[in-house]
């Protein structure tokens, strides 16, 4: 899949942009503070319907500006398929499939996928639990977009839970018992189909991710990344109603899908807090890769690659390393100076020769 | 930025389900244009509405007597009662004209973060009714959605000793479309609930 086409209007500091992109690898040359990121960020949205770095959608629209616009062209397989979205901080966001209007994000995704690194991937490796569940889920959403439904069920079942805790104020009567009862029967429900789901994308992500970091790492080291649910032997209604008591005084649900981590080995010893950081690095880019592989996998269309600014992040050697291990995808890389020719570029788009700059925005047509 | 007058208008539209700033804006500017005798026969409406129209004793379905038409009608099975949350519900079941029972106004679903428990929803008044009627069968038609599936599991959970047959409506497929533009829930959903037409 290929992203041909894209126009911004008032999207943070862009005011106007059409870019049309090369189906291989582009490099996007420009100064810090111009908007390279916002380019990919751009293009990332359309895929998810949220901002890769967690923005909220006002911060996405330009000062002084009511709302953005992304639109982009996209072929999949042949397919033409025109990506809209109006970004409105007050209202609801319009988004259009092919000019008919959809109502859900559900029906958003699954016309397009990307896999975005960036530098603070790192964080997959080194950050807390959340970052990881963050990850995982992301990717079961891009496997399969029913998931983004089973990941809303299990997090609005944990709010009305969480909700019925704090009213309890710690006093376990009937009437909360048996309303518990039925919040945890959904949150077993949910709960346990989640990770099953997690489960079996880490299964299927394990030779890929071993595969990927034989590449990066020279074959010097294993990586491994399981589910660790504290539930798992238990399963999730009887480690409710263990902590039961506990839940009630502290107003929240200590045990569940909320709470789990992915379990990452170097080795057979925890990255997190056993390995370099060159080796978490390349750990967090095997992890990214995997991903990337084997949602091409199984949706049979290889998400478009974003690189933002990586290359300052990694040696030569890993730099070559990641972009052979991505050949058939669509990738555009982010830089703030020309790379060393460890990379070759089909197209180098220079945003300053396009006439842009900080708060103003990309002039129009493409650098080849 | 408008006189108060105006203001106050669209203040109050503005906290009506379904309509936002921008449609209470709209919406107050047409009424202003209106001529009075127009305005008058809405609030009149709105005023009549109020002053003769409460909830069902039996039902607490929307009434203009002590009883609702359903329950007021002796042709109505009373051994089986349809729940559901709001009254405009007990319309679109009227609708079908595939119901004989009566019916039961929840008055909303449990909804924690809303503040609304058992307790807050008229069980209590349900569970009177069930010996009261000599009910048989209970018919959960709550709202096919997390709160609306808890409130019959709760309901069912309750139900379940008493000895009384309890059912909860399919969900499935809207009749007249294609199976193939149907979503994958509700399509998985209509498996989950299929139903057997030959064969041991």
């Amino acid at each position: 899949m290929t992203i041909t086409r894209l126009w911004l209007t008032d999207y943070r500091n862009h005011r106007e942009v059409d870019l049309a992109l090369d189906p291989g690898v582009t490099l996007l040359l420009g100064p810090n503070g111009w908007g390279k990121t916002n380019l990919l960020e751009a293009v990332a949205w359309l895929s998810r319907g949220s901002s890769f770095r967690g923005a909220p959608t006002e911060a996405l629209v330009r000062q002084g500006a009511e709302r953005a616009v992304v639109r982009a062209e996209v072929d999949d397989g042949g397919r033409p398929i025109l990506l809209e979205a109006e970004l409105s901080p007050t209202g609801r966001n319009r988004i259009q499939v092919n000019r008919q209007r959809v109502t859900r994000l559900r029906d958003l995704l699954g016309h397009f996928r990307t896999t975005v690194f960036a530098p603070d991937d790192l964080a997959l490796v080194k950050g807390s639990p959340g970052e990881r569940r963050t990850w995982i889920d992301d990717l079961l959403v891009d496997l399969h977009p029913r998931n983004h439904g089973l990941r809303a069920e299990v997090e609005r079942v944990l709010r009305q839970r969480n909700a019925l805790l704090k009213q309890a104020r710690g006093r376990l009567t009937d009437d909360v018992a048996a309303t518990l009862d039925v919040w945890d029967a959904k949150l077993v429900e949910a709960g346990e189909a989640l990770a099953a789901a997690r489960t079996e994308a880490l299964a299927a992500l394990e030779p890929l991710a071993a595969a990927v970091s034989d590449r990066l790492t020279d074959g010097r080291s294993t990586l491994t990344a399981t589910l660790v649910a504290e539930w798992a032997t238990e399963g999730l209604a009887a480690a409710l109603h263990r902590v039961r008591d506990d839940d009630l005084r502290r107003g929240m649900t200590t045990v569940g899908p909320q709470r789990d981590d992915v379990r990452l080995t170097l080795d057979g010893l925890p990255a997190r807090t056993h390995a370099s950081q060159g080796e978490q690095r390349s750990s967090a880019l095997a992890l990214r890769l995997a991903g990337h592989r084997l949602v091409a996998e199984r949706t049979g269309s290889t998400p478009v690659v974003l690189l933002d600014d990586v290359f300052s992040e990694l040696d030569r050697e890993r730099t070559r390393a990641l972009v052979s291990l991505v050949p058939d995808a669509q990738v555009v890389v982010t830089a703030a100076s020309v790379l060393p020719d460890e990379v070759r570029f089909d197209a180098v788009m220079d945003l300053a020769g396009l006439g842009a700059g900080p708060g103003t925005g990309v002039g129009a047509g493409a650098g080849t | 930025m408008y006189a108060d007058a105006v203001q106050a208008v669209i203040d109050e539209l503005g906290r009506l389900p379904g309509i936002g700033p921008k449609s209470a804006q709209r919406l107050a500017f047409h009424l202003m244009k209106l001529p009075s005798e127009d305005t008058a026969r809405l609030t009149a409406a709105i005023d009549e509405m109020k002053a003769r129209v409460r909830f069902c004793d039996r039902c607490f379905n929307v009434a203009e007597a002590e009883l609702c038409p359903v329950c007021a009608d002796d042709r109505r099975d009373a051994s089986v009662l349809c729940v559901v949350e709001e009254p405009r519900d007990v319309v679109a079941v009227e609708r079908t004209g595939e119901f004989g029972g009566r019916y039961h106004v929840l008055g909303g679903a449990i909804s924690p973060i809303e503040g609304i428990g058992p307790d807050q929803l008229r069980v209590r008044e349900l569970l009177a009714r069930l010996d009261d009627e000599g009910v048989a069968e209970v018919i959960l038609a709550t709202n096919p959605n997390i709160e609306g599936e808890a409130t019959a599991m709760y309901l069912a959970r309750l139900l379940d000793p008493l000895g009384i047959e309890v059912t909860k409506i399919a969900s499935g497929l809207p009749v007249g479309g294609d199976l193939e533009y149907a979503d994958e829930l509700t399509l998985g959903r209509a498996l989950e609930g299929r139903r057997k037409l030959a064969g041991g």
